[in-house]
C-alpha cells in the first residue's frame, strides 16, 4: 500500500458553534489506500455533522488520483449540507493542476498559506478576506 | 555495429512493462513515468506530472474493469523524439466489471458532455483527466480478449509552450 498519513488538528473557532480543524495530508493518495484513508474524514464529518470548517493542508500531498478527487467532492457536499465550509491550503502545482482539470477549484477555494485559508474559512464575510489562488 | 546519431535521435523508443493486477504496483509505475517523461522526452515538468496521472488512471481502469486479480496488464510507452508520446494500456478482458471498447468509449463520451454531472466517487479518470490532457484517445478490442486504450500527446501543441512559461510560478494555474 502506498504511504499516506492524515493528521487532524483542532483550531480555535471564531463563532460559537463552529468546529474548525486542519487536516494535514502527507504522501500519496491512490487506488491502494484512498478507500481506507477516506474513512478518517468521514468519521470527522459524522462526529460533526453541522458547522464543520475544514482546512485541507496539501503541502506534503504528493499525488492524488481521480478517486480521491471523488471523495473530496463528496466531503464538500456533506460539509456544505451541514452549513460548514471546506478549503484547501498550500497545494503543490501538480495537485492544483489536477484539481483544476476536474473542475474542483470551482467548488473549493485554494489558498497559498494556512493563514490565508484560516482567514477565508473562518471570517469569509469580513471585507478584505483573502482571495483564493 | 555503427550507429547513426541522427537515426538514434529520431527513432521511436518503445518500452513495455507487464504488471500484475494490483494497485500496489502503481506507485512504482508512476515514478517510472515521471522519470521517463523528464529524462527521455522534451515535455515540460508540468506534463511529466500530467502523464503520471494519465498512466495511473489508465492502469486503474484496466485493473478495475479489464483484468481479474492474478492476471496482468501491459503498459507500453512509445516516445518519438521531437514529436510525441504514445501510451498504450492493455487488459485481458477477464475482469468482473469488464466492458468492451464500444461501451467504454460510449461511457467516456457521455461523461465528457458539459451537461454531465459527476455525482459518484468514480468516473472522472478517463473523461476528465485522460481525455482533457491528451490529443488522441482510442479504445480497441483485442483479438485475444480485453481492451487496448491508446493515448497520444504531440509536442507541437502550441499550448505547450505557453504552459511551460508559467511553471516558474507554482501558484499560476494554467487552463488546458
Amino acid at each position: 500500500m502506498t504511504q499516506v498519513n492524515i493528521t487532524i488538528e483542532d483550531i480555535p473557532a471564531t463563532t460559537q458553534g463552529q468546529i474548525a480543524k486542519i487536516v494535514k495530508f502527507q504522501g500519496q493518495l491512490d487506488e491502494s489506500n484512498v478507500d481506507e484513508k477516506a474513512k478518517t474524514i468521514y468519521a470527522v464529518i459524522e462526529q460533526n455533522p453541522q458547522n464543520l470548517y475544514l482546512i485541507l493542508d496539501f503541502e506534503e500531498l504528493e499525488y492524488m488520483n481521480s478517486k480521491s478527487i471523488g471523495y473530496l467532492t463528496d466531503w464538500y457536499g456533506k460539509i456544505s449540507e451541514g452549513k460548514g465550509k471546506i478549503v484547501i491550503a498550500k497545494a503543490r502545482s501538480n495537485i492544483l493542476d489536477i484539481l483544476q482539470v476536474v473542475g474542483l477549484t470551482q467548488l473549493i477555494n485554494c489558498y497559498n498559506t494556512l493563514d490565508e485559508a484560516k482567514f477565508a474559512l473562518l471570517r469569509q464575510d469580513t471585507p478584505g478576506a483573502a482571495q483564493p489562488q | 555495429m555503427e550507429n547513426n546519431p541522427q537515426t538514434i535521435e529520431t527513432k521511436p523508443v518503445r518500452i513495455t512493462i507487464t504488471l500484475p493486477t494490483n494497485a500496489y504496483f502503481m506507485s512504482g509505475i508512476r515514478n517510472f513515468t515521471l522519470g521517463l517523461i523528464r529524462n527521455m522526452t522534451e515535455f515540460s515538468e508540468q506534463w511529466a506530472f500530467r502523464f503520471q496521472s494519465i498512466v495511473d488512471e489508465l492502469c486503474n481502469n484496466a485493473i478495475e474493469h479489464g483484468s481479474e486479480p492474478g492476471r496482468d496488464i501491459t503498459i507500453t510507452f512509445v516516445s518519438t523524439p521531437h514529436d510525441s508520446i504514445e501510451i498504450l494500456v492493455q487488459d485481458t478482458g477477464s475482469g468482473k466489471n469488464k466492458m468492451n471498447a464500444q461501451e467504454l468509449k460510449k461511457l467516456v463520451v457521455e461523461r465528457r458532455d458539459p451537461k454531465y454531472v459527476h455525482t459518484g466517487i468514480r468516473g472522472r479518470g478517463l473523461s476528465k483527466i485522460v481525455a482533457e490532457w491528451t490529443d488522441e484517445l482510442e479504445f480497441k478490442d483485442i483479438d485475444k480478449g480485453g481492451i487496448e486504450v491508446r493515448i497520444k500527446k504531440f509536442l507541437n501543441d502550441p499550448k505547450l509552450k505557453e504552459m511551460s512559461q508559467y511553471l516558474e510560478s507554482p501558484n499560476h494555474l494554467v487552463l488546458n
